[in-house]
């Protein structure tokens, strides 16, 4: 009997854990379809919400510009350098700008942007938005008829979206400018034949992988801290564990989607 | 599943007080409602950021587009070939080593074999000639290219969806006709290396062959095939020895006989110096006779000239007695002494 009554607590213990992992994840699926559909709103494009949306973006955007440009560079002119030398040494010079071409804009940027992103915006986002849920202002604030999802979450989301892509957009034009001074140095003569490389490796496929993975991951990385803010603090009495749980989420749901690309890719 | 809630229902529990520890001290405007108020032009640097984004994207988007050839004008070239293994859409059709095309489609015909659909950039469409010949190669590292030659860039150029046969080489594929070959070579090896193979056959006749030439009798035991048979032919060499000896002497006999001082030789000499004198008295013999022939000769042709000469006597005679006869017949014609014309009648001897 006392075996039995084990068996059944631990089966609802695992029942419950269950049910919870699915509602955290539809609640997560949910308040992303909500800020979809205020984020494709008019009305939240007031003259008030704009200053907020603008005020944000601003501030999660610019001041991680140029440290992250001059990092990819860096970054883009020591792995190409290897790259190219070990081709060399292997005689594949010809395969060395198809590979840092794919290694780096295909798969190391969006998730380097992604997580840089990640780690100077939206994290901080998270947690000031767990700051103001437990101080009680956003219950102020829906006591006033004012919308917390509206004001407050949709901008820090938005924001980070856009931090993710215009970070992976530029790191990506300079990691390939970078790259191609890195191999003709400064003359235009191996112009044609690094376009048609790069045509090459962009096949319609490719790209549109490519466009998705970099908008999932920006997603990801600006959803998922909000929705642990909003919804960790009502599971855990301790403020650490949902965020925790929120970081691992994340990272977890990154791999997910970079397995997937690179799935896609290459299978 | 429960429904999805929002993030703090009128029925949740009081919010927790604030907990001072965890504001971040570093951002300034935490743990407070968001205020557009704190960065000057604020609007207007969004915007510019925004711009700036779109820019990227749109530009990052006409470089792909550009790249994959899509505003430049194109001809079409299909290419037929018994297997496209290796061959992907997008890769180069290259001549002289510069690519000029790219691989659009690849697909099955009714015959099975495969269609690749190449679009040739019409700028660099003047290389191609209706004499072209294309090629498909597959390297053993490396992929798989498509190459095109021209030998002669005045021919004809190439018209817009020619259809051609591609030439196929397969650098991999002779890989396991080079190792079928190695291995029976290498089989053949060990069967003439083998213990009872042809090499070690010869290697051990030739093991009996130094033997034998070390053994009695050396080389000739190797040629004569037995020590015995190798005897027999020393035997024979001396005897050959004083056959040899014996000849010396009857060459020496001979030599006397014959080149002595009355040997056959000054005899002989002495023979033929006689027979010299009388070759010479017989030719003076022969002069003499020559001349009397030639006497003879002109004997004959005197006579020869005499007889000519009563030939013309004989014609002159005969003429002068026609002559006369004419005459006593005119003689006769007008004075007739003679009753009997028969006795009237002069005749000639």
């Amino acid at each position: 009997m006392t075996s039995m009554g084990s068996w059944q607590s631990r089966l609802t213990q695992i029942g419950h854990a269950a049910q919870q992992w699915v509602i955290e994840w539809w609640r997560l699926i949910y308040l992303g379809a909500l800020l979809l559909v205020l984020t494709l709103s008019p009305s939240s494009y007031s003259r008030e919400s704009r200053l907020v949306l603008s005020r944000h973006i601003y501030l999660n955007t610019a001041p991680i510009l140029l440290w992250f440009t001059v990092l990819c560079a860096l970054v883009t002119v020591v792995l190409t350098r290897i790259v190219v030398v070990t081709a060399l040494s292997y005689g594949l010079s010809q395969y060395a700008l198809q590979v840092v071409i794919r290694v780096l804009v295909l798969e190391l940027i969006p998730l380097t942007a992604a997580l840089f992103v990640a780690l100077r915006c939206t994290i901080p986002d998270g947690a000031e938005l767990t700051a103001m849920q437990a101080s009680g202002q956003l219950d102020e604030m829906r006591r006033q008829g004012g919308d917390p999802v509206r004001r407050e979450v949709l901008p820090r989301v938005v924001a980070g979206m856009f931090s993710g892509i215009t970070l992976a957009a530029l790191s990506s034009v300079v990691a390939l400018v970078v790259a191609y001074v890195a191999v003709y140095g400064f003359n235009v003569s191996g112009l044609a034949a690094y376009t048609r490389l790069f045509g090459q490796v962009f096949s319609p496929a490719v790209t549109l992988i490519f466009v998705l993975k970099t908008l999932f991951f920006c997603l990801a990385v600006a959803l998922i801290p909000m929705a642990s803010a909003l919804y960790g603090m009502r599971d855990a009495s301790v403020r650490t564990s949902a965020e925790m749980r929120g970081l691992v989420r994340m990272f977890a749901v990154i791999l997910l989607i970079e397995v997937t690309s690179l799935v896609g890719n290459y299978y | 599943m429960s429904p999805p809630q929002d993030p703090l229902p009128p029925n949740a529990p009081p919010a927790p007080a604030p907990d001072p520890d965890s504001v971040d001290p570093l951002r300034p405007g935490q743990a407070s409602a968001s205020s557009p108020a704190q960065v000057a032009s604020l609007e207007f640097k969004a915007r510019m950021l925004l711009v700036f984004m779109l820019l990227l994207v749109c530009g990052a988007a006409m470089y792909v587009l550009y790249a994959r050839g899509a505003f430049e004008t194109t001809q079409r070239l299909v290419l037929i070939s018994d297997d496209s293994e290796g061959v992907v859409v997008g890769m180069d059709l290259t001549f002289s080593g510069f690519p000029i095309g790219r691989v659009r489609r690849i697909e099955l015909a009714e015959d099975g074999k495969a269609r690749i659909l190449i679009d040739v950039a019409s700028k660099d469409a003047h290389w191609l000639r209706t004499t072209s010949v294309f090629t498909l190669v597959r390297g053993i590292v490396g992929g798989t290219n498509i190459r095109a030659y021209t030998g002669l860039l005045k021919d004809p150029p190439l018209p817009d969806g020619a259809v051609r046969t591609v030439l196929q080489g397969d650098a991999s594929a002779e890989v396991p006709k080079v190792i079928a070959a190695a291995k029976d070579l290498i089989e053949n090896l060990n069967t003439l290396t083998s213990s009872t193979g042809a090499v070690g056959a010869s290697m051990a006749n030739l093991q009996t062959l130094t033997e034998r030439l070390n053994g009695p009798g050396g080389a000739l035991t190797v040629l004569l095939g037995s020590e015995a048979e190798a005897k027999k032919f020393a035997a024979t060499l001396d005897r050959t020895n004083a056959l040899l000896t014996k000849l010396d002497g009857l060459a020496a006999k001979t030599d006397t006989q014959v080149f002595g001082e009355k040997g056959v030789m000054p005899e002989t000499r002495a023979t033929i110096v006689q027979l010299n004198t009388m070759l010479g008295e017989a030719r003076n013999s022969l002069k003499k006779v020559d001349a009397v022939l030639q006497d003879a000769q002109a004997i004959s042709a005197n006579a020869k000239d005499a007889t000519a000469d009563l030939g013309a006597l004989r014609a002159d005679v005969e003429a002068n007695l026609r002559k006369v006869e004419g005459l006593i017949n005119e003689i006769s014609r007008k004075w007739p002494f003679a009753k009997d014309p028969r006795d009237a009648e002069i005749k000639l001897p």
